[in-house]
């Protein structure tokens, strides 16, 4: 087909533009090598995104499409679904990449409705095979992957946050910006505004070691545990994942996740941690990973430097034993 | 006022799962089932909701093979009033585009004031039958509500939904609405054992799905495969005690503990 394009939507908050708009770029950028006569186009919806619009044009050197909504200063659902319905049509778009995100996989599904076409969310990679295009994508837990298919005519893909790695540096020549004012209100819903909730994630944020909870703790009594595991190290700290924090063991300023905080400490200690993406998402760029979970199935063994299959609940008992024991020899 | 509260039956997540011998599904090694734990905040959430407004009625869909009566015999037994099976085949998988279509149909013309599901499923991860659903019906939609508050004076509801970072976008909206509900809202109560022994004999609604229409499911499945390594993931043989000295080493020579240990 001719004329057809691969839309990018821009996630921005609070005027700002999210990095992940960058890595949907990537996405879109290796989307178009299967598709070489499809074009990039980036769309920004808002109002006064004038400056953001040019700053996004002249990053990527792509045509950005900035669709000025007066009144519209953050983000409301219904008015996306309305003007993105229309756009997309106008682009022609065969594929439309947003993010996998709070945002993204708000207005995505609903907007696909509207359009007659599909959705797929959570995608990671583009594989090709027999010359279909598929989208790879986690499933129970991330224990499992699929490769989703779509014969629609248009598919809107939520890709998950740092699935792409986006460009570094800015292109030779800006993108062009066209832009043009649209008129729409929201009439069975009124956006007031983003709220701040003040989370201290500085205990998680700072730490050098990290030594995490998960669901496989099974029992609050065995969290006492994990702080003595901590303790072990120098400038350690305690961190959950979200299951763990939902329950109330533990406070959500120690949640480590997309919905928490993304940490980076030199060493992370997931334990009875499934390793399902919404987690991993948030402890991925750790420079040592070590897995400690009775499931030798748990995905969170892919992204560990060691795996330890054991009960937790007897082995990290057995691990403070021993480094004590060590410790006392090497004093004696 | 009436609610509808869309529950989904999945495998326990600690049954092993793996690729099937077609590669383009997966199989559980055992029959354990549980309700998806995201559906619970979004059943606990319209169980205080009735309690706030008595007289509210809360029926339960659920969309799957016969199996999955035990997920509606659950929320009964939590509290929910009714319950509505739309019975699929089993196994294999399922489009959201169905699911949601078959609810949707199922929903119109019940005049529900509110629908309320969890924001993902923990099996597919898709996060999509909620506001797939409330597109069909022409509701508005808000998902991963973390809080909310009902504005009886205006038939509306004031939402907020998390976004990452620790924001969140707050709005109201117009009655009938859409809400997927974030983990972490509520505390789900456990079903009271004399309710679930009511919830047995309870009868429940039992809809085909294929008299339900059969709607476009846009997406198919080409291949399931493990995910890959990102990391070395060396796996430590031995009894515990000799992996807790492997770990121990491992982590002195690289300088992370907090005193110098001699091998063991």
């Amino acid at each position: 087909m001719l004329n057809q394009s691969i839309v990018v939507i821009a996630e921005h908050v609070e005027g700002q533009v999210r990095p992940v708009t960058y890595e949907l770029l990537a996405f879109a950028a290796a989307l178009q090598k299967e598709m070489p006569s499809a074009k990039i186009k980036i769309v920004v919806i808002g109002d006064a995104m004038d400056a953001m619009a040019d700053n996004i044009a002249r990053k990527t050197g792509q045509g950005v499409f900035y669709i000025h909504v007066p009144g519209l200063s953050g983000y409301n659902a219904e008015v996306y679904k309305i003007i993105l319905a229309g756009v997309l049509e106008e682009l022609q778009a065969s594929h439309v990449c947003t993010a996998h995100s709070s945002r993204g996989l708000d207005f995505a599904p609903g907007l696909a409705v509207r359009l007659g076409c599909a959705c797929i969310t959570g995608i990671e990679a583009i594989v090709k095979r027999n010359q279909k295009i598929s989208f790879r994508r986690a499933i129970c837990g991330g224990k499992i992957m699929a490769d989703i298919q779509t014969d629609s005519r248009m598919a809107l893909l939520c890709v998950l946050p740092g699935s792409f790695a986006p460009d570094s540096g800015e292109s030779a020549a800006a993108g062009t910006v066209m832009k043009r004012a649209l008129e729409c209100a929201p009439q069975k819903s009124l956006s007031t505004g983003v709220i701040h909730k003040s989370l201290d994630a500085a205990a998680v944020a700072e730490a050098d070691v990290i030594v995490a909870a998960g669901r496989g703790i099974g029992d609050k009594d065995h969290l006492d545990l994990i702080f003595r595991l901590a303790a072990l190290f120098p400038r350690s700290a305690v961190g959950g994942s979200r299951i763990v924090c939902d329950s109330g063991w533990l406070d959500y300023d120690r949640q480590i996740g997309v919905t928490g905080s993304t940490v980076a400490p030199s060493l992370y200690i997931a334990c009875g941690i499934s390793g399902a993406v919404q987690h991993v998402s948030g402890m991925r760029g750790s420079g040592f990973v070590v897995a400690i979970n009775s499931d030798p199935n748990a995905a969170i063994f892919n992204v560990s430097d060691v795996c330890i299959v054991e009960d937790l609940a007897t082995f990290i008992p057995i691990l403070i034993e021993t480094h004590e024991k060590r410790r006392a020899e090497k004093e004696a | 006022m009436k609610l509808l509260v869309c529950v989904k039956q999945i495998h326990d997540p600690d049954v092993p799962v793996r690729v099937n011998t077609d590669s383009n599904w997966v199989e559980f090694d055992g029959d354990a089932y549980v309700m998806n734990r995201f559906d619970g905040f979004a059943l606990e959430e319209a169980l205080q909701l009735r309690e706030a407004f008595p007289g509210l009625r809360i029926d339960v869909v659920t969309v799957g093979p016969e199996r999955a009566d035990a997920v509606l015999r659950r929320s009964l037994g939590m509290g929910a009033d009714h319950g509505i099976h739309i019975l699929t085949e089993s196994g294999g998988y399922q489009s959201p585009f169905a699911t949601a279509a078959w609810i949707a149909a199922y929903a119109t013309g019940c005049n529900y004031d509110l629908i309320l599901t969890g924001v993902m499923s923990g099996d597919d991860m898709n996060g999509q039958v909620g506001p797939l659903a409330a597109e069909i019906l022409h509701l508005p939609c808000a998902t991963a509500v973390i809080f909310r508050r009902m504005m009886p004076e205006s038939g509306r509801i004031y939402v907020e939904r998390e976004l990452e970072g620790g924001l969140r976008d707050a709005l109201e909206m117009e009655l009938p609405a859409l809400l997927t509900v974030q983990s972490g809202i509520n505390r789900p109560r456990y079903p009271s054992l004399s309710k679930m022994l009511r919830a047995n004999k309870h009868a429940v609604d039992v809809i085909p799905s294929g008299s339900l229409g059969s709607p476009s499911i846009h997406l198919s499945v080409s291949q399931t495969l493990l995910p890959q390594k990102m990391r070395a993931g060396r796996v430590l043989e031995g009894n515990p005690r000799e992996k807790a000295c492997r770990l121990l080493d491992i982590l002195q020579t690289r300088s992370m503990l907090a005193s110098e240990n001699s091998a063991c």
